[in-house]
Formats: C-alpha cells, sequence, structure tokens
C-alpha cells in the first residue's frame, strides 16, 4: 500500500478514478479528494456559531411540514391498498381455522418434490405432499368415483391443484354439494378415500382442512385463496394427467400414460 | 495528516449567508416533498388502472383460462393418438398456442395482483350468459363423458370426435373472446381476445376441411 522511496509529490494525485492504471496509490484512501485548504491553513475554520437573526420563519416550515404530511397521508394509503392487494396468499389460509400447515413442519418427506416409481407411503392421511409418481392425475375438475392413487394425486398437488376428498359411503346429496365445487375447474379434482377420520378432507400442497360438514364455508375459502396459487411449479398443467382411478403399479417404471383407457 | 492534498482552488466557505441557507432549507424540503408526493401519487394511481377484481377482464382472463384448459387437454388427446399428419399437427398448434395463451392471461393477473381463480360462478362478467353454464362447463366445453370417449376412441373415430368438439369448444370460446372485445377497454385483453378470434375461426375453416375428409375417407 504505502509506497517506499523519496516522498511522492502530491501533485500527482489525480482525482476520480478515470486513469492511474499501473500506478500505486500515492495516497491514503480518501486524501485525493480536492481540498479548499491553502497550504499551512488547517483543514476548516472553526465555524463561527451561526447566531440566527431574530425568530426563525415559520411561513415555509409550515407549508413544508403540510405538504409532507399529506404526502405521507397518500403514500401510507398506497402502501395500504398494495398490501391488501397483494397479500400473500398463505396468510390468507392462515386465517381459516383449522388449517393445518404442514409447509411450516419443514418435513422433510412432505416437502420431497421427486418422482419415484411404484407405490409410495406418505406421512399424513390423505397426504399433502411428497415424492409422488411422474404422471401427475388428471386435475381439470374431474370427479372420480373410486379412490385415486395418492402418488398421482399428489403430483397434482405440485401442480397447484386443490384435492377434495371424502369418506368413502358419503351420502349421494353430500357428494353432490362437493361435486358442485369441483366440475368445470380446472385445477380441482376430488375422490373418495379409504379409512378417512372426517367426512371431508381438502388439501393443497403443504395445506390440509378437515371437516365434517360438506357445506362448512371453510372448505369455499381455503379453495379461493389456494387454488393454483398453492403450485410449487407455476404454469405446470392439470391436462394429460392420469384419468383413471388405478393404483400405481410396481414395475420399475409406472409411466401410466393418461390416454390408454384401459 | 492531509499533506498530499491537492491544491485546487477555494469553494468559498461555509456558514456565510444564513438567510440565503433557510431559503436553500426551504426549497430542499419542497422538492424533498414533492419527491415523496410523486411517488406516492405513483404508487397509487396503477391500483386505480389495473382492472379489478370483479371486472369483466379479470373474470375473462379466469375463465378463458379454465377454458383454454380444456382445449389443451383435447389437443394433447389427439396429438398423441391421432395417425392423421394434418391432425397431429393442428392439436400440436392448438395445445401451444392455447397454453401459452394461459401464461398471458395468468400473468396479467399476477401483474394486476389479483387471484387466478375468482369466487364467482363462471361466465359472471357476461351479461345474459347466466343460462349458458351447464354442470360447471362454459359455452362449448366437452362433457365428461365426451372427454371418456375421446380417450377411449383410435383412427378414423378419434379424429371425428376431436374435431366435432374442438369446433364446438372453438365456438363457445369465440363467442367469449368477442364479448370481452366489446366490453373491455384494457388494450392488452383486446388484443388476446381478438388474435383468439382470428386465429379459432381460421381453425374452425380448416377442421371443416378435416372434418368431411375424414367421413368421406
Amino acid at each position: 500500500m504505502s509506497t517506499p522511496g523519496p516522498e511522492r509529490v502530491p501533485s500527482t494525485v489525480k482525482v476520480g478514478k478515470t486513469t492511474g492504471q499501473g500506478k500505486p496509490p500515492t495516497g491514503k484512501p480518501g486524501a485525493n479528494r480536492p481540498n479548499a485548504t491553502k497550504p499551512g491553513g488547517k483543514g476548516r475554520k472553526p465555524i463561527a456559531p451561526v447566531k440566527v437573526a431574530g425568530g426563525r420563519n415559520w411561513g415555509p416550515i409550515a407549508v413544508a411540514g403540510l405538504v409532507v404530511v399529506i404526502a405521507g397521508g397518500i403514500i401510507g394509503y398506497g402502501v395500504y391498498a398494495s398490501v391488501q392487494g397483494s397479500r400473500d396468499w398463505t396468510d390468507k389460509v392462515a386465517e381459516i381455522q383449522g388449517v393445518v400447515n404442514y409447509r411450516a413442519q419443514k418435513n422433510a418427506l412432505i416437502d420431497d418434490r421427486t418422482h419415484k416409481a411404484g407405490p409410495l407411503t406418505y406421512v399424513t392421511s390423505p397426504p399433502v405432499g411428497g415424492a409422488h409418481n411422474q404422471t401427475w392425475q388428471n386435475c381439470q375438475g374431474d370427479v372420480y368415483t373410486a379412490p385415486i392413487a395418492n402418488e398421482h394425486a399428489v403430483h397434482s398437488l405440485e401442480h397447484g391443484a386443490v384435492w377434495i376428498t371424502y369418506k368413502q359411503g358419503l351420502a349421494a346429496d353430500q357428494v353432490a354439494t362437493l361435486q358442485k365445487k369441483v366440475e368445470g375447474k380446472d385445477y380441482m379434482l376430488m375422490s373418495p378415500y379409504a379409512g378417512l377420520d372426517k367426512n371431508v378432507s381438502v388439501q393443497v400442497w403443504g395445506y390440509q382442512l378437515k371437516t365434517d360438514d360438506v357445506n362448512d364455508s371453510r372448505i369455499d375459502t381455503f379453495i379461493s385463496a389456494a387454488r393454483v396459487k398453492a403450485s410449487m411449479e407455476p404454469g405446470a398443467a392439470c391436462s394429460s394427467g392420469n384419468t383413471t382411478s388405478d393404483p400405481v403399479s410396481a414395475a420399475v417404471s409406472d409411466g401410466a400414460s393418461s390416454d390408454t383407457g384401459s | 495528516m492531509s499533506s498530499d492534498t491537492t491544491s485546487l482552488d477555494a469553494a468559498p466557505a461555509s456558514g456565510e449567508v444564513p438567510a440565503r441557507h433557510r431559503f436553500g432549507y426551504a426549497a430542499l424540503a419542497l422538492l424533498l416533498a414533492g419527491i415523496v408526493l410523486g411517488a406516492g401519487i405513483g404508487l397509487v394511481v396503477p391500483r386505480f388502472r389495473t382492472p379489478a377484481d370483479d371486472s369483466v377482464e379479470a373474470g375473462f382472463l379466469r375463465d378463458m383460462s379454465t377454458h383454454h384448459a380444456q382445449a389443451v387437454e383435447m389437443a394433447m388427446e389427439a396429438h398423441a393418438d391421432s395417425i392423421t399428419p394434418a391432425i397431429v399437427t393442428l392439436s400440436a398448434d392448438i395445445a401451444t398456442t392455447q397454453q401459452a395463451q394461459i401464461g398471458y392471461m395468468q400473468a396479467w393477473l399476477r401483474d394486476w395482483d389479483l387471484s387466478p381463480t375468482g369466487g364467482e360462478q363462471p361466465m359472471a362478467w357476461m351479461p345474459d350468459a347466466a343460462g349458458s353454464v351447464v354442470d360447471g362447463l362454459m359455452p362449448g366445453m366437452a362433457t365428461p363423458e365426451q372427454l371418456a370417449s375421446l380417450r377411449k376412441a383410435t383412427g378414423k373415430d378419434l379424429d371425428v370426435q376431436f374435431l366435432t368438439l374442438m369446433r364446438a369448444h372453438h365456438l363457445g370460446g369465440i363467442h367469449m373472446a368477442q364479448e370481452a372485445e366489446n366490453l373491455s377497454d384494457n388494450k392488452d385483453v383486446d388484443w388476446l381476445a381478438d388474435s383468439m378470434v382470428t386465429a379459432q375461426q381460421g381453425e374452425i375453416q380448416l377442421i371443416d376441411d378435416l372434418l368431411k375428409q375424414a367421413q368421406s375417407g
């Protein structure tokens, strides 16, 4: 850093960083700002205490203050409006009583997003995430009348779908109520679920709501907050998925094509 | 310590003209206030200029995303299973175009800080369309039974089913896009809706030709 040899002549100091390539820095950092001192003088004259003559000029201060207050109000409103409008969907879900947030648990088995062939086991019932089959379950408002493979359904959750499951044997009129929430809507699918502990369980990736009442208003609130928003892969589709209710085969590669119709 | 300072010329010493300074402070405060005010306006105004949650634009983008998704689904079926080269090409065209358009529509909703999905019934944005939704399906959409049949079909049967379903689907979609164009004055939405109308009307002509070939061949 410091230069050996004879004292450097200060007149060679360049202001700014334009040139100086190859020349070692000649001064301490900050020493090359233009300084207004004449040789001999100390850096600054001691500033004489400024006596403000007379009273303060309150007029401009009041005007400026008022303007700042108004501006602050406008900004405040703007921030409030954008925060309200763009409130994250997870905040809306967090307000729904009874929704379990599995994302917060940081459970590696639930967070696992890898593709695995063959039957898989899941931490929760019904599953809300975890490794899954490479084929997703078609979720274009599909209403399945028999239980479907978890391995495919979890992949649909990853794509942003809401999966409504209901206890097998639920009364037909209650199933019809649920069906109304699903049919014609993409990123929705429903199916009966064996051994469900409540009448209805609604899940997106990492969140689950269970209830015994198909008319529970929390179901609709949950759907409208999380559908599509819950996607781990924005833009991933619900079409071209598996449309059967068959379990995944134990074969090396499931590869169940969606459109074999078998 | 500052032995190596340059000998540039002296600036006027500070703190000598209090009156001018007070004026300077007031001007600076006003300038800052102006910047703050401008930023505030800039922050608020766009929120009044982008479509609202219950707007025609938001309703159209959401519904058309769902409508398109089914077209993609049917086109992917035909693309995978048809053995007619012209239909393989047509279905690829439909699937890729409409999936990309879904991306536009979803991105705009996101830009506007609106949910990608809505709480209203399908077609609520379109006047006098209440009766057009059957079992949650918008005009032109295939029923689950028709889709199941399409998935099973092969050969000429597949071609005819696909072309027939897609023809109806396009007619429903064109009608929605035309209505959106009439009702909306958002230039992005109008532009996309207009491109849908033009492209799908063109495709209907092609579909009609291919249907004739499939039925005669």
